[in-house]
């Protein structure tokens, strides 16, 4: 990602990369998602063995396969961002299409994981864990959805402003999930 | 041959990730959960420090890169802080 703005103040504002207001969303949805985080392992603290079973009955190898998806998904979004800036537009899209596409891999990975927990009989309801998992990682799923969408726009109207800050929602999406994958699916 | 930054960011993204699983599931029994715990954690924040870094370009923003990693460090110390209460309870 290269810098849009000028450095008048080394160490302000202006110095961050890319747009103030993206930033400030990030922000906001890292506090909110570190609350929730937070929450979870501050209710596990009253029912650590109910937790360690509950976790028993997810997949945690799905969830790995995820996180590689995911990953590769914010390279390909950060390379389109490069090839734009080198003028290489047709190969940027293709590249965010690669993003796009992996987003969508995410999520019917995401769906299968969700109706193999619903076959079992496991809803919200179930275990204060699991209330937990669905809210933590529904609301990062619809996250990712918007991502996409998002993705989508940059592409079509891309500008190399637009695909700073339409990836660096993506990467927000992103840097979301390897915090919430090990403290749900890894922390025994 | 040299590599692209964001492509390394990639490889060492994937690597920790990796790291992570293989602790979680292969070390689980040899071993403590508290030790596990906190390896997973501190992967947990190296990824995040990738992310940031090479992913969300904060490397041109030195200052602004330090903070986010201390707090980010200062979250993961918390929530290592409510995973090992209960070790300490039993």
């Amino acid at each position: 990602m290269v810098r849009t703005t000028a450095n008048p103040s080394p160490g302000g504002l202006d110095d961050l990369p890319g747009d103030l207001m993206m930033w400030v969303l990030i922000i906001s949805e890292l506090l909110v998602f570190g609350a929730g985080l937070a929450a979870f392992l501050g209710v596990r603290i009253s029912d650590p063995a109910g937790f360690a079973e509950a976790r028993t009955y997810l997949h945690p190898t799905l969830a790995g396969i995820n996180t590689v998806v995911l990953i590769t998904s914010g390279f390909l979004a950060a390379r389109s961002v490069d090839l734009r800036q080198q003028d290489r537009r047709k190969t940027a899209r293709i590249a965010l299409t690669g993003a796009m596409t992996l987003g969508v891999v995410f999520l019917v990975i995401k769906a299968i994981e969700y109706a193999d927990t619903a076959a079992q009989g496991i809803s919200t309801e179930t275990h204060p864990f699991f209330t937990f998992y669905y809210l933590l990682t529904g609301f990062h799923a619809m996250h990712v959805i918007a991502g996409i969408v998002i993705l989508a726009l940059v592409a079509w109207k891309d500008t190399p402003r637009n695909m700073e800050v339409g990836t660096a929602f993506w990467h927000m999406v992103d840097l979301v999930w390897v915090l919430l994958f090990p403290v749900i699916y890894l922390l025994a | 041959m040299t590599r692209n930054p964001t492509t390394n960011a990639w490889l060492q993204l994937l690597l920790l990730s990796g790291l992570s699983v293989v602790l979680a599931a292969g070390a689980a029994g040899l071993l403590d959960p508290s030790v596990t715990g906190v390896l997973v954690l501190a992967l947990a924040w190296m990824k995040a420090r990738v992310i940031l870094s090479r992913y969300l370009g904060l490397w041109q923003a030195p200052v602004w890169q330090s903070g986010f990693n201390w707090v980010l460090a200062l979250y993961c110390s918390l929530l290592l802080a409510l995973y090992l209460i209960p070790a300490f309870n039993s």
